[in-house]
């Protein structure tokens, strides 16, 4: 059997994770046809009218269109802003993952493979960020760059690459004592080849299974933050922000404008996280806990 | 997540109406950044003022004047005005008001660094101790708002706080005055704590001692102020959230009182520049001029906003559809106008004949933790707009930050809300041409600029005259809106909410003054 196969096969032996895929296929379905499937473009203002405001899931439109999941307070279809607002949740956390990643990654291995004051200054650099909550230093980088979906995805990586890179060295520190590594050094290959075609496919497992946890986090990290008003504008809102948009009205009876993006962003969240479980699991050199 | 959780096992504690005594509960919904009261005039911090201060003058529920620390005035000339002061006020250390400290007072107010509370003395410019109880206060010119704006400043005692910076106010070290509450304690972003004045003037057959302790408290988050209230954590709390009034209205363990504001909302544009910021058509070019210096599409813009359904649907009701810049009780409203009329097909028809069939680009500046519901009207503002193809680009930014831009004339349209004794003052605030020297155009963001009005509102200040005044200054309004200088949107309705048997006088002014709040 190929590793790919095996990895596949001892994924599959587990439902909760299977149940997990599907359900992550879903989201990303979703995500990535909402412009289609959407019964509203809930970013075009000249489709929203305000005397749909605040209609309950299954409520007729002025213009007869029915709203399966309510409206919000300016009459925005609460089915098509949560598609839009997962598209962009998936974006963002896609993005700025891969980007934390390709930056952590390549830190980290430098760091482990040149050792000396290289070494020191980046973990001295990682070890003071993490010291500090992400949210925090999340929060100062946004009021410092301002709003925008790219400000957003800076702020995350800025947050996230620390991780990282702390991952890709320790794997590093313990690949570089290995005789294939003394091999590649005697063949006298240059230090990019041997750090990127050596030491990172064999450092590569546990950070693929700490970058899909890490994608999960990412975009409770974004909701958190257009939860608190900073990130994206208000006339573009991604689940956070539906999210905080609904709350002033929980108490009044209003609970759909809330709850629905709030349940979108668990579904999301809690398939990738049993996605990532049963990675983390199979790709555990110790094996698979059956 | 924490505030979501309280909330939620707030709403589920079962209501026990606890034996208080005599402590009340108030839940503010701004933040207190000062309890200096010659510092930063905004209405959060002069609302605690009230509480520990009193002024020369004082306003009625309706900001109309009447006798505060001042038993009377008079205009001796065209210049001077004379005070006398209400014998026998002590403040809470016992000393005795004399004339003393309303003139150290007055001169206080000019020496705080980047103290606000200058333009509403720096126009006088003699002050004559006549005896202990008699004060006399010259202007330049003549100048007929004496005693309105000393209504904004507090009287401190000169024993006190001389030599007394803002720390001292917050130490309550400084904070001596007439008024009912002593100062107990301040703790920023959370609470000020006020004990009962037993030697207060304004006590009338004990009535104003209701309350022998009080706490504000400050709670900004909407659900979380109305939460304290349904869990009896508050007895008394202002500006309800509009979305729940429905509910509380039906709680029969609950007393809610409304009142028109003084508050007009409204947006500004920029008809002075010939580029304004933010301005574009639609391909994202800059245009040839500024579309807000044309009349028609001022009025069309006006027209394209759905008052009545802003009023009903955002605000459930509490809103008033506006056609002046102060609100009906207001001295110098100008009842003859009515709210613009929504015509949608009419304003497509004035941007077509100004040249813009197609519409523009703009940029929608608003606040988004000032007014009620400051957010969702941009957006649905900018909603309208869209239909009459207008494209806005909603842009919210909280008070602190939204503030300093727009005085640097980094907004083309920008919502903002104002509150006025008087008709007068809102126009010489708002649309008056600006100068420094006289206080005219202080937040003139439009840059409007009328020699007429300007004309109207001197006349206005001169005139000791009332009824000569109101006429003025119904007539500047007329024209100012006319103009279309400003669009005016609505008056806000402002709410209170207490458990029974708590009555609230409401207040025009949106003040939430503890004295006031009794038992029925």
């Amino acid at each position: 059997m190929t590793p790919a196969r095996r990895i596949a096969a001892e994924f599959a032996a587990s439902r909760i994770a299977l149940a997990g895929l599907a359900l992550l296929a879903l989201v990303l379905l979703a995500a990535l046809f909402a412009p289609w499937i959407s019964p509203q473009n809930p970013y075009d203002l000249a489709r929203l009218d305000l005397l749909d405001s605040r209609l309950p899931p299954g409520a007729r439109s002025a213009a007869g269109a029915i709203h399966w999941l309510g409206t919000d307070d300016q009459g925005r279809d609460m089915l098509s802003a949560i598609l839009y607002g997962l598209r962009t949740s998936v974006a963002v956390g896609l993005t700025s993952t891969t980007l934390a990643l390709a930056i952590g990654v390549s830190l980290g291995l430098a760091a482990a493979w040149f050792g000396g004051w290289l070494d020191a200054l980046l973990m001295r650099i990682a070890d003071l960020q993490l010291s500090f909550p992400s949210i925090l230093i999340a929060l100062v980088l946004l009021a410092v760059l301002g709003q925008g979906l790219d400000k957003i995805v800076i702020a995350l990586v800025a947050v996230q690459w620390a991780y990282y890179a702390r991952t890709a060295r320790a794997a590093a520190l313990v690949e570089r004592r290995k005789e294939y590594v003394d091999a590649a050094v005697a063949l006298a290959f240059s230090n990019a080849r041997i750090i990127f075609r050596h030491l990172l496919p064999n450092c590569l497992p546990p950070l693929l299974v700490l970058a899909t946890v890490q994608i999960a986090a990412a975009i409770t990290l974004e909701a958190t933050l257009s939860f608190l008003g900073l990130g994206l504008p208000i006339t573009q809102p991604s689940l956070g922000l539906l999210i905080s948009n609904g709350f002033n009205y929980l108490l009044s009876g209003h609970y759909w404008i809330s709850a629905f993006p709030g349940i979108a962003l668990l579904l999301a969240v809690v398939s990738i996280n049993l996605v990532a479980d049963r990675l983390g699991e199979v790709l555990d050199p110790h094996g698979p806990q059956r | 997540m924490r505030r979501l959780l309280r909330l939620l096992v707030a709403g589920s504690i079962p209501w026990a109406l606890a034996a208080h005594g005599a402590e009340l509960r108030v839940g503010l919904a701004a933040d207190v950044t000062s309890m200096d009261p010659h510092f930063l005039a905004i209405a959060p911090n002069i609302n605690i003022a009230w509480h520990v201060f009193d002024a020369l003058t004082h306003v009625d529920e309706d900001t109309r004047l009447i006798p505060g620390l001042a038993l009377s005035w008079r205009a001796v000339d065209a210049t001077t005005w004379e005070f006398k002061l209400r014998p026998g006020v002590r403040f809470h250390d016992g000393s005795e008001l004399t004339a003393e400290d309303v003139v150290f007072s007055i001169e206080r107010t000019l020496k705080v660094p980047n103290g606000q509370y200058g333009i509403f003395t720096r126009r006088i410019v003699g002050k004559e101790v006549v005896d202990a109880h008699t004060l006399r206060l010259k202007t330049a010119t003549p100048y007929a708002m004496v005693p309105y704006d000393l209504n904004s400043v507090f009287i401190v005692s000169k024993k006190a706080a001389a030599r007394s910076g803002p720390e001292d106010f917050d130490s309550g070290k400084a904070m001596v005055g007439t008024g009912p509450f002593r100062f107990v304690r301040f703790a920023r972003g959370d609470r000020v704590e006020l004990a009962r004045n037993d030697a207060y003037w304004g006590a009338q057959g004990g009535k104003s001692a209701a309350w022998e302790k009080v706490t504000l408290r400050i709670v900004p988050t909407d659900p979380a102020r109305l939460a304290g209230l349904l869990s009896g954590e508050l007895d008394a709390i202002e500006q309800v959230p509009t979305a729940d009034l429905p509910r509380i209205r039906r709680d029969a363990r609950l007393n809610t009182v409304q009142k028109v504001s003084w508050r007009t909302i409204f947006f500004y544009l920029d008809q002075h520049r010939d580029r304004a910021p933010g301005l574009a058509d639609k391909a994202g070019r800059p245009l040839a001029q500024n579309p807000f210096r044309d009349l028609r599409v001022r009025r069309a813009l006006s027209k394209a906003i759905n008052r009545a359904a802003i009023a009903g649907r955002l605000m459930d009701g509490a809103a008033i559809p506006a056609s002046n810049l102060v609100s009906p009780p207001v001295f110098g409203y100008a009842p003859d106008l009515a709210p613009e009329t929504y015509d949608p097909e009419e304003a497509k028809r004035l941007l077509a004949e100004a040249g813009y069939p197609d519409g523009f680009a703009m940029t929608l500046s608003a606040t988004n933790n000032r007014y009620v519901n400051d957010e969702q009207i941009a957006q649905a503002v900018a909603q309208m707009f869209a239909r009459v193809g207008v494209r806005a680009r909603v842009e919210t930014l909280p008070l602190n930050a939204y503030l300093p831009k727009g005085r640097k004339g980094e907004f083309a349209f920008a919502m903002f809300g104002w509150g006025s004794f008087s008709a007068d003052l809102a126009l010489r605030a708002l649309v008056a041409t600006p100068d420094p020297d006289k206080g005219f155009g202080a937040f003139n963001w439009s840059g409007y600029s009328n020699r007429q009005v300007d004309a109207l509102l001197e006349r206005a200040f001169a005139s000791v005259d009332e009824k000569r005044r109101e006429a003025l200054a119904r007539d500047a309004m007329r024209l100012a809106m006319r103009d279309h200088a400003v669009i005016a949107l609505h008056h806000q309705v402002a709410t209170w909410a207490m458990r029974k048997p708590l009555a609230y006088a409401p207040r025009t002014d949106e003040f939430t003054l503890a004295h006031q709040i009794r038992e029925k």
